[in-house]
């Protein structure tokens, strides 16, 4: 491996050259992520034209949807909320290097058990909200600690585990609803609603804004996003989390309990992604029903690998993912393309953006022009 | 264009500049004769394996020429290297660990019958290419069942079947014990004798002396100079290197040997393949003392250092730490106990290549004050902890936020050493702590060995380079199949051939000779 430190040594000259190449390189990570998001759009534009559609009429719908009505713009933050919430969560476990995909059944643990307080017990206004936030945080946490616990001290593979456990909690969801939730006589198979104590108020209740269900489940997200930053930079255990994740054999070497650390990184991951399900539960729907959480526990998942699981950066690339989901929408019903080929362009974006493909033909380009000179 | 030439390869005024703005190569004349043993030596990071590098198509010269038997010309790709009958056989091996070694010798260009690999052939060949160079392997061996020697004799087949005549060796003892070194020097003697040239990439310049013809030495990115082997003394080749004068003795004051810190009983350890790697070890190391454990690698030196320091766990034995038991305790626990660790394989287990120095350096206690105050981690002080460490230990490096990868070896031992050693240790346990690193840097970590020991650390050394051990130990430990074969007095009289016998096990001390001094 060559140094990156000038050969002969002259600290403060060193210090200037690597100070200047840190922002370099911030700049081009920044530069580099427009340009992949350009190119897979222009990559969509193309296929469009071919299949002989519109496609500027379908970019138009894409790009600028979200915003032509108040009510898609908050169909559009509601939704962020909702992939924030849950890529905050699995960014947790993913820093510690461990591939925790349980976020769906986490959100969905989370917001039955919230659900059987929010509908049932009468509580006074800021408790009936709080105390069913907690609950389902303490869910997520049990559900996390469990694929946690049997990866960190039985070894077991945490995709397998934590996938299976989303399809136990999905069946169990769906037989409590229909056996024991649904109201007597009822047509449909849906809960009652939440107590009006335990709804999270919509900005249309709060201002007369009508962002549709957009709802103070917003704050969820700020105070998530801090908290999660906080935690894994300025906490001895996220300290652990991450040594863990860059070289697990050096973080036991160190004296840090790695099976401890992975175990509760697993937990704590699932507390956060349970807000999203409470989320969903006291601010948007207001009551289950079957197939409550549609998608957001798996676009979370991109979410949080879009950002590279930087907690201060999942904002931003949830709020981009759930642009691109309204607007996809959008373009179904405006341009007549299907959604199969929307889908398609969202996944050529994520897959450049993850692979990061761009970014090393640049890098190689940059590294060629210098040399030659 | 071919000229008349004495040299089969040159390298005429060769310069390397990278993107990063690093100059690894400044105008480098480097010529290399027919049949000669040519080594290339310098410190880490002087630019020698850039140069290799560029000569094996690897990397691209930001100017200068290149001729190969007379003839100019310009080498794209390891390829084209090949095809100019160069090879290269690199520090980390190459090769397909499941294949057997006749597999791996032909991959790439597969002798085959009817488009399938004729795998008798290949067998075939490389016995006879084995045969022919004096270099022994069981071709029908899997390669991840045989020693690192025997490796390292795969990569050499591996290039001559590809018809290499100029052998580029990138530091070849490095991972070797020094019988099989021996072995290698024999094989590149006959390689020469049957018509090949080696250039040999070192910085032990002990091994210069022994092996080759003209020696090239590089210092900071220059070549300073190409002379014949015979006519300097490995004192001069190492003032070249440096630029100044070095002294790899160590002075030591007398000991002054305290109370046992260390005390090991009865050791036992099994692997989970039910190797037994350790047989009944006892031994204690005392403050104020080095104890160096000698052997051949591979005979339950790494197995004791890790179940001392908690990363193993012993079949039965007893490991006391001043009188306090920490057998089979968690590593954290052995560290809180007193035990520092400078890892054998510092890449693996003694630092995290993408955190920064200064998280590197307060791994074992980031959760104490200052670094943690009321939950909360608090920057400044690992900022200004790391700054301290940085000056103290002279690591170069622009400051304690750059990653540990962005260092050389050498400098990320000494983030290793500088954690280890400021954690005020009872017991200081070293495992190869300079195997890697260059001259400059192992004579600052011998340094602060001994100085460790002379403030009453008792200090286990673990080294595969005999001459390390006898230069720093107060009393030598001699291990052969995990069992203790002597217990020594380093004293002036102990010669290499004496503590040999032991490593070979030829000779064995009585169990009551060795308790006696254990």
């Amino acid at each position: 491996m060559e140094s990156t430190v000038p050969l002969s040594f002259d600290r403060a000259a060193a210090r200037k050259v690597v100070q200047a190449e840190r922002r370099r390189s911030t700049l081009i990570d920044v530069g580099v992520t427009l340009a992949t998001i350009f190119a897979a759009l222009l990559m969509g534009f193309v296929v469009i034209a071919l299949l002989g559609k519109d496609p500027v009429r379908a970019y138009e719908a894409l790009l600028t949807g979200p915003l032509t009505r108040l009510g898609r713009t908050g169909r559009w933050l509601e939704l962020a909320t909702n992939l924030i919430l849950v890529g905050l969560g699995v960014s947790i476990a993913f820093r510690a290097r461990q591939f925790s995909l349980g976020g769906q059944g986490q959100m969905v643990a989370g917001a039955i058990v919230a659900a059987l307080i929010a509908i049932y017990v009468p509580l006074p206004p800021l408790l009936g909200v709080l105390l069913p936030i907690a609950a389902a945080m303490a869910t997520g946490f049990l559900l996390g600690l469990l694929p946690g616990a049997m990866k960190a001290y039985l070894n077991a593979n945490e995709i397998v585990s934590t996938l299976m456990l989303n399809a136990i909690v999905l069946r169990l969801y769906d037989y409590i609803l229909t056996f024991h939730l649904k109201p007597q006589g009822s047509e449909t198979t849906r809960s009652l609603p939440v107590q009006p104590t335990a709804q999270l108020p919509t900005f249309y209740e709060l201002l007369g804004v009508d962002l549709g269900r957009f709802n103070l489940g917003v704050v969820l997200v700020i105070v998530g996003a801090v908290g999660v930053w906080l935690l894994l930079e300025r906490t001895p255990f996220g300290f652990a989390i991450r040594t863990i994740g860059a070289n697990e054999k050096f973080a036991r070497y160190g004296g840090i309990d790695t099976r401890r650390v992975i175990m509760l990184a697993f937990a704590a991951g699932g507390a956060v992604s349970a807000l999203a399900g409470v989320h969903l539960l006291l601010g948007v729907h207001r009551r289950l029903f079957l197939d409550f959480v549609g998608n957001i526990g798996w676009d979370g998942i991109t979410v949080a690998l879009l950002a590279r699981n930087n907690p201060l950066l999942v904002p931003l690339s949830g709020l981009f993912y759930a642009y691109l989901l309204v607007g996809g929408d959008r373009v179904e019903q405006q341009a007549q393309v299907g959604s199969e080929l929307v889908q398609v362009i969202q996944a050529v974006i994520i897959l450049l953006i993850t692979a990061q493909v761009l970014g090393d033909w640049i890098r190689a380009w940059r590294a060629r022009a210098q040399v030659e000179v | 264009m071919t000229q008349a030439t004495p040299f089969i390869v040159e390298m005429r005024d060769i310069s390397k500049v990278y993107p990063n703005g690093v100059r690894a190569n400044e105008h480098v004349n480097f010529a290399v004769r027919p049949r000669e043993i040519h080594a290339l030596v310098g410190e880490n990071g002087a630019g020698k394996s850039t140069l290799m590098k560029i000569l094996y198509g690897m990397e691209r010269p930001s100017s200068g020429q290149i001729f190969v038997r007379g003839k100019p010309v310009s080498i794209h790709s390891p390829h084209e290297a090949i095809a100019l009958g160069i090879g290269m056989v690199h520090q980390n091996f190459m090769l397909v660990p499941s294949f057997t070694i006749a597999e791996n010798v032909v991959l790439g260009a597969e002798p085959a019958r009817r488009r399938l690999l004729d795998y008798r052939a290949a067998v075939e060949i490389t016995r006879q290419l084995s045969a022919q160079y004096g270099l022994e392997v069981d071709p029908e061996a899997p390669v991840e069942a045989v020693p690192v020697g025997m490796r390292q004799r795969v990569e050499i087949l591996k290039a001559l079947y590809r018809g290499a005549d100029v052998l580029i060796l990138d530091e070849p003892t490095a991972v070797l014990t020094p019988q099989e070194t021996h072995e290698l020097f024999a094989a590149i003697r006959q390689l020469v004798q049957s018509g090949k040239t080696v250039i040999f990439i070192s910085h032990k310049l002990r091994e210069v002396k022994a092996i080759s013809d003209r020696v090239s030495v590089m210092r900071n990115a220059r070549l300073v100079d190409t002379v014949n082997t015979a006519e300097v003394s490995e004192e001069q080749l190492a003032r070249m290197m440096v630029g100044r004068e070095v002294f790899l003795r160590v002075d030591k004051a007398p000991m002054r040997r305290g109370e046992p810190v260390l005390q090991v009983r009865d050791l036992e350890y099994v692997t989970e393949a039910g190797v037994e790697m350790l047989k009944g070890v006892s031994f204690n190391v005392y403050a104020g003392e080095i104890l160096g454990v000698a052997g051949v690698e591979g005979n339950g030196q790494t197995e004791l250092v890790e179940v001392i320091a908690g990363l193993r766990s012993a079949a039965a034995g007893q490991v006391r730490l001043c009188g306090v038991d920490i057998t089979n305790a968690p590593p954290r626990r052995v560290r809180q106990a007193g035990v520092a660790h400078i890892p054998e394989d510092r890449l693996t287990n003694g630092v995290a290549l993408s955190m920064s120095i200064a998280e590197n350096l307060i791994v074992d206690r980031y959760e104490r004050p200052p670094f943690t105050r009321g939950g909360l981690m608090q920057p400044a002080a690992v900022a200004e902890h790391a700054e301290r460490l940085i000056d103290q230990f002279a690591i170069r490096a622009p400051d304690g936020d750059a990653p540990v990868a962005s260092l050389s070896g050498g400098n990320m031992q000494k983030v290793v050493l500088a954690r280890e050693l400021s954690s005020s240790p009872k017991l200081l346990i070293a495992a190869q702590p300079t195997r890697g690193v260059d001259i400059g840097a192992s004579e600052f970590i011998y340094e602060q060995l001994v100085r460790a020991r002379d403030n009453g650390v008792a200090v286990l050394l673990v080294s595969a380079d005999l001459s390390e051990v006898m230069s720093l130990a107060d009393r030598i430990m001699v291990m052969k199949d995990g069992r203790i074969t002597a217990v020594l007095d380093n004293t002036p009289d102990l010669t290499e051939e004496a503590i040999g016998y032991y490593m070979l096990g030829v000779k064995r001390m009585s169990a009551e000779e060795i308790a006696a001094r254990a």
